[in-house]
């Protein structure tokens, strides 16, 4: 699961970057982006410990 | 993934070419549309004037620049008002001609223009308005008088300031004759909900969306003329399809 | 690296769904079934809209808008989102032996998006037409339907949401048994369920205000615009992810082929359609007066990127059944397409589904241009052209899926394959007609959302003639669409003697390892498009510099 947990993982670091600028330049004035890609970072995170966790078969 | 496979199979290739719909990137340079600023050539916004305005640094959303970054709502109902007082004409039209253009003049137009079908009305005074163009700065005092502070962002020639309010379902004015070949700053603002305030420029048109309070800006000139439909292009409810205004162009 | 093409597990995939328990076969037929309603309601309404504009039939004054909510929110919201409810479902269990888990979670998913669907359905159809994004500022005298609609469109997020859920858990059942933990298509769709769940966060975050206010708790929600468009960029961008993950399937599924890039690079595309999403968003906006100008410009560079992950999986799927199809001796240009098993109608489906993708990015590619929006947004060029994606691609698409699900499932044959087969083109003709129309009358100003254009006499007089033609062409794809939601849902009814043995992969060509065959259908394909980007834009910049106006300064404080 290695790459699987590892795409996710890029995938959230992507959101949260994205939510981050949102958020710290209220200038764009649109709160609502930081807020739902930022959670969209936190579930795809989520998603990311729940791979990590799994134990294959061997 | 075998190295014996043909270079179109390989990730590689298929990676690059998924990337493909970049090179339109290409187009926009040509055109000076080209969102960076090393590609951006200064042709393109000479040639139609299809620039948009550039913000100051650090300015956003409802943060000033200009007149009508300072201008709230109440401003411009103010202005609109004064406006509506100013140019209103016994037929109940509003004309923002040239400075020298005799009130009587502005009356006989609209035998001209009541035909309105997408045509140029009969016949139009050529030198009329290349005269108005060479006075353009005689517009200047067309300005409404508590226009003070800053000086509008100027072309060759001052542009005229034109109001036009959007509401449930109506424009004010509704019936109004300029001239062509002359600028005219459109401060246009919608006062209840969303609505649409397009110019139907013959062919094609130019769509303007207006959300409820804000003004919007925009300085346009019109080269041909003839009528243009002013219609609502943003759904605003049960007559929103009789929303209509007519901007005659001499 | 783990590709061969395919595993014996992955062949299966009918006899999977053949072999699940009643009670999951009875889950999976009806939330089939129940998207297949939305579907048949949201192509009525369309096919009224249709007549609407064309002229053909008139109404009272607020009837076609009555008819455009309806429309919209039953074609987009109901049938796109419950159908990728129920493929994301029925794929992932197709990804295990063990059939559906936390299947309750999955009933009470289907319950809510049932739920949402009359709530949402009803309010439209008795209250003020408030357009499918149910827009707070239009039912300011009727909050009622306000509520209404944001609550109904709150519980198919819920419902979604616990469909993902379910669907996760199905997914990581399947990957914990096998030997090489997630397949490239368990991984897209693990990823595809993230996805539906962050927009139900998007959904929440966009209708929870609306809901709020129109119960009288608190003030009116003045960013509805932006928080409604932040919803709608992920809605129309999961569909297209789930697209492009059923052609993966049906590729392998129907002719044993699987990627001839390998498991691991198709993950990576997945992925990458997460990746793209937030940065591509900005275009839908470029009309509001209130975007700052840079948030315009980048948002149109960042907007270049909005198609690699469709294109690049496309390019995938094209490549691997192309180099199979040569490596058996097929010859010429297109010659391997014959090798495809057109037999399957859900094979013509998914041709005409990429085809009409690649029409619609043309036209897509004009519009994430911002200073091409003044001319086209808000035209009928918008439907004009999105309905290459939403018909075209996406509902073919989704067709294509339940064509080969549904009779595995209830063990019925489909329904005159022959006949089927052919529905793709007359769709494909339609939306011809109905693009062509709607493209050009959006360039000459049609406005999208107004039905009687004519103005008094102020408006062009070949308006009304565009928007008869677009009509015919509407009623042209719709009744294609119709008739294979009529083959396809006759295979919802359980066969009494269901058929022995499911349909195996049946392509014109054996799958052994890797070909070393060339592949050049997706060159071929991306250079085409290319240049027809390029036209169309040059094309609208020509046609907007010789407007008879100069316009500057599109600034709105
Ligand atoms: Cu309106």
């Amino acid at each position: 699961m290695k790459q699987e947990t590892l795409l996710l993982i890029g995938v959230a670091i992507v959101w949260f970057v994205l939510a981050a600028v949102y958020a710290f330049a209220p200038s764009l004035g649109m709160p609502g982006y930081a807020r739902v890609w930022g959670a969209g970072a936190v579930v795809f995170l989520i998603l990311a410990a729940v791979l990590g966790t799994i134990k294959r078969p061997t | 993934m075998s190295d014996s496979q043909h270079v179109t199979t390989r990730r590689a290739f298929i990676g690059t070419l998924g990337f493909g719909g970049v090179a339109l990137y290409g187009a926009w340079a040509a055109y000076g549309a080209a969102p960076l600023p090393f590609f951006h050539s200064r042709a393109f916004e000479k040639d139609n004037g299809i620039t948009p305005h550039q913000p100051q640094a650090g300015e956003g959303p409802g943060g000033g620049h200009g007149a009508a970054g300072s201008m709230t709502p109440d401003d411009f109902l103010r202005r609109h008002e004064e406006f509506m007082a100013r140019f209103r004409q016994p037929d109940g039209s509003v004309a923002v001609g040239s400075a020298e253009a005799p009130p009587a003049h502005a009356t006989q137009l609209p035998v001209a223009g009541h035909d309105m079908h997408a045509m140029p009305p009969p016949h139009v005074d050529q030198g009329g308005h290349g005269t108005a163009q060479r006075d353009a700065g005689g517009t200047a005092p067309m300005h409404t008088p508590s226009h003070g502070s800053a000086p509008a962002h100027s072309q060759e020639a001052q542009p005229t300031d034109l109001y036009l309010l959007a509401y449930r379902f109506g424009f004010a004015p509704d019936d109004i004759r300029i001239n062509s070949g002359q600028p005219y700053r459109f401060r246009m603002m919608a006062s209840d909900i969303t609505h649409g305030a397009s110019l139907q420029l013959g062919r094609g048109s130019r769509i303007i969306r207006l959300r409820p309070n804000v003004v919007v800006e925009q300085t346009i000139v019109f080269h041909r003329p003839g009528p243009v439909l002013v219609y609502c292009t943003t759904y605003c409810g049960p007559a929103h399809d009789a929303m209509k205004a007519r901007i005659l162009v001499a | 690296m783990n590709m061969k093409t395919h595993s014996p597990a992955s062949m299966s995939f009918t006899n999977r769904l053949a072999a699940l328990s009643r009670t999951d076969r009875l889950l999976c037929g009806l939330l089939i079934g129940f998207a297949l309603l939305a579907l048949t309601l949201g192509i009525a309404y369309g096919v009224a809209m249709a007549l609407a504009r064309s002229g053909a039939l008139s109404f009272l004054p607020d009837t076609p808008y009555r008819i455009l909510t309806l429309h919209g929110t039953t074609a987009f919201f109901y049938w796109l989102y419950s159908a990728q409810a129920a493929l994301l479902i029925v794929l992932a269990v197709g990804e295990t032996k063990n059939g559906i888990a936390l299947r309750s979670i999955a009933w009470i998913g289907a319950i809510l998006i049932a739920a949402g669907f009359m709530l949402s359905e009803l309010s439209a159809l008795v209250g003020t037409p408030l357009l499918y994004d149910a827009n707070p500022e239009l039912g300011l005298d009727d909050p009622a339907v306000v509520a209404g609609m944001a609550g109904g469109y709150l519980l198919l997020a819920a419902g979604l949401t616990a469909i993902s859920v379910s669907g996760i858990a199905t997914i990581l059942r399947g990957a914990r048994t096998r030997a090489d933990g997630f397949s490239a298509l368990g991984f897209g769709l693990f990823a595809l369920a993230g996805f539906l769940i962050v927009s139900a966060v998007a959904a929440v975050n966009a209708f929870l205000p609306n809901l709020l206010w129109a119960l009288g708790y608190t003030p009116f929600p003045k960013n509805a615009t932006t928080e409604w468009h932040i919803l709608f960029h992920n809605l129309h961008y999961l569909p297209l992810m789930a697209t492009v993950l059923v052609w993966y399937a049906l590729a392998r599924g129907l002719t044993g082929t699987g990627s001839i890039t390998g498991a691991s690079f198709s993950k990576i595309v997945f992925a990458s359609y997460l990746v793209f999403v937030p940065p591509t968003s900005l275009y839908h906006m470029f009309l509001e007066p209130n975007l700052p100008e840079g948030m315009r410009v980048a948002g149109s560079l960042l907007s270049l990127f909005v198609s690699v992950p469709t294109l690049t999986a496309f390019l995938i799927i094209v490549a691997s059944l192309e180099a199979h199809a040569r490596a058996n001796g097929a010859t010429g240009l297109f010659g391997w397409m014959r090798r495809l098993p057109w037999a399957n109608p859900a094979i013509a489906n998914m041709v005409v589904a990429m085809l009409t993708m690649l029409i619609g990015l043309v036209f897509a590619f004009v519009l994430i241009q911002e200073k091409l929006a003044p001319l086209l947004s808000d035209t009928i060029f918008v439907p004009g052209y999105f309905h290459f994606f939403a018909v075209g691609t996406i509902s073919q698409t989704f067709l294509a899926a339940m064509m080969v699900m549904l009779p595995a499932i209830s063990g019925r044959p489909l329904w005159r394959p022959a006949i089927l087969s052919r529905m793709p083109w007359i769709v494909l003709a339609g939306l011809l007609v109905f693009g062509a129309s709607g493209i050009a009358a959006g360039f000459l100003g049609v406005p999208r959302r107004v039905v009687d254009i004519s103005y008094d006499g102020a408006a062009p007089a070949i308006w009304p003639v565009l928007m008869a033609l677009l009509g015919a062409g509407g009623v042209l794809f719709a009744t294609g669409l119709a008739v294979s939601v009529y083959g396809v849902a006759r295979s919802l009814i359980p066969a009494r003697m269901p058929m022995t043995a499911t349909a195996e992969p049946d392509a014109g060509w054996r799958v052994v390892g890797a070909p070393t065959a060339p592949a050049w259908t997706g060159l071929v394909a991306v250079v085409v498009l290319v240049v027809a980007m390029y036209a169309a834009t040059i094309g609208a910049f020509e046609f907007m510099q010789a407007l008879p106006a100069d316009v500057s300064g599109t600034t709105g404080h």
